[in-house]
């Protein structure tokens, strides 16, 4: 029954995404669908079902009148074909081991470009290492400019590394429903990782002073090295947290990226969006959504090192919840 | 035996099916179903040809589709069902008409066996 409905959407998925265009394939697939358990109920085994229902399905072309889709139909690339509609027919397949790949790398630069900035907020721990144990302040410098390097090292390194993926974003192509499905189901796998990894970071920024406050509070306060070892303890929790917060946000990014590459004015631009999950209502509020923790996390940091009021601050977490709960249920729609 | 040209026969499916319809409503698979065993499966029906006629018949007023929800027990599934109109049956008198005078133009050149 999968390979009828993969073969049903590959006939598909060049069309353009009209109500007639979708009621005849939602048509097509009943009529498969009954055929299908007919010859199952007379005894038929699977291979020799789909063999039968697919050499009898007949030509879509047959239904290109109807549908008012000669266009599509006889379209051919030509080389003064400045974009428009045209375009939209002419996209290239994207092979599933390609996408794989390119979701793989996607996720591996992920993880090269948060533990860059990682690195960055770990590196002003060594002037006050310098500092507390009284090394030489050339130290202390040399420290963070090797952290920092290393930083901008792995930040280069992950933009070449995706230069040699930059024909899927510019390039016309597009993913087959089997592909979809597998990416959905891996992203839907991850979703749960996520959360948690999301949750931990957030939970590591929020908290991040504690440790500062136990030793002020505490006697190991009054140990003269303990005083300044709280700012590091704090920017080594919040290193480790917004290191994962993007690492997460990265990852989700990388499946979505790969299942929004199928153009949504076709009918391969609906594999991802027909199982009744919540989108948001339009494509400019999900970039900005796709932002909105990373923008909190950066606020949250900037705000508590400007004024040093942790005490304070941390009332972010709660009022960008709520309003993350308010944008979701007024500008998001349920397929 | 030759198979049918699907020329020849291309006329003939919207009479085909307005026929089944007659009666009762009726959906697209069973529809081809009924056209393979009426015709002691000499004639199959392709899908993609099925729909064309629905949609041109549907466009024109011969036929109507509604929606068949499954029933209470949860039997059956949801399906489009299609029914003819009251067009649809003059229609289908009018491609009768038709075909009786088809068949008595045709039939004036047959000849089994007459190529000696």
């Amino acid at each position: 029954m999968n390979t009828l409905k993969s073969y049903l959407e590959s006939m598909f998925a060049k069309l353009p995404n009209t109500r007639e265009v979708l009621r005849a394939k939602d048509e097509l697939w009943q009529m498969m669908e009954d055929k299908y358990m007919e010859l199952i109920a007379e005894g038929k085994n699977e291979n020799e079902a789909v063999g039968t229902i697919i050499s009898e399905f007949g030509n879509l072309e047959e239904l290109s009148g109807v549908l008012g889709l000669e266009k599509a139909f006889s379209y051919q690339p030509s080389e003064d074909d400045t974009a428009g509609d045209a375009g939209i027919y002419d996209r290239q397949p994207l092979p599933f081991e390609e996408a794989k790949q390119y979701v793989d790398e996607l996720i591996r630069q992920g993880f090269f470009v948060s533990i860059g900035v990682m690195l960055c907020i770990f590196s002003v721990i060594w002037p006050i290492l310098s500092e507390t144990f009284n090394w030489s302040q050339a130290f202390g410098v040399t420290g963070m400019m090797l952290f920092i390097a290393a930083a901008v090292f792995l930040f280069v390194y992950s933009g070449i590394m995706m230069g040699k993926w930059d024909y899927i974003k510019n390039g016309n192509y597009m993913i087959d429903f089997d592909t979809a499905k597998v990416m959905q189901n891996e992203q839907s796998r991850f979703r749960k990782d996520y959360a948690v990894r999301l949750t931990i970071g957030i939970v590591l920024c929020v908290l991040c002073w504690l440790p500062s406050m136990v030793i002020s509070e505490t006697a190991l306060g009054r140990i003269d090295q303990f005083e300044n070892m709280g700012a590091v303890f704090l920017f080594i929790i919040v290193g480790i947290g917004v290191m994962m917060i993007v690492y997460s946000s990265m990852t989700m990014e990388a499946y979505k990226r790969i299942l929004k590459i199928n153009d949504s004015r076709l009918v391969s631009g609906n594999y991802v969006n027909n199982q009744g999950k919540e989108r948001y209502i339009n494509s400019t509020v999900e970039t900005i959504m796709s932002l909105y923790w990373p923008t909190i996390t950066s606020a949250y940091l900037i705000w508590s090192f400007l004024t040093f009021d942790w005490h304070l601050t941390w009332i972010i977490w709660p009022i960008a919840g709520i309003i993350s709960g308010v944008i979701k249920a007024n500008l998001t729609v349920k397929e | 035996m030759a198979g049918i040209s699907s020329d020849v026969i291309r006329g003939y499916n919207d009479t085909m099916i307005l026929y089944i319809l007659l009666e009762n409503p009726s959906y697209g698979y069973e529809i081809s179903k009924t056209i393979r065993q009426m015709t002691d499966q000499k004639y199959l029906i392709k899908e993609t040809t099925l729909y064309s006629a629905f949609s041109r018949m549907e466009k024109n007023g011969y036929i109507q589709s509604f929606i068949a929800q499954p029933d209470a027990n949860g039997n059956g599934k949801k399906r489009t069902y299609y029914q003819i109109t009251e067009l649809g049956r003059q229609y289908y008198e009018e491609k009768c008409e038709e075909w009786f005078l088809t068949k008595e133009v045709v039939e004036n050149f047959i000849q089994k066996g007459a190529r000696t």
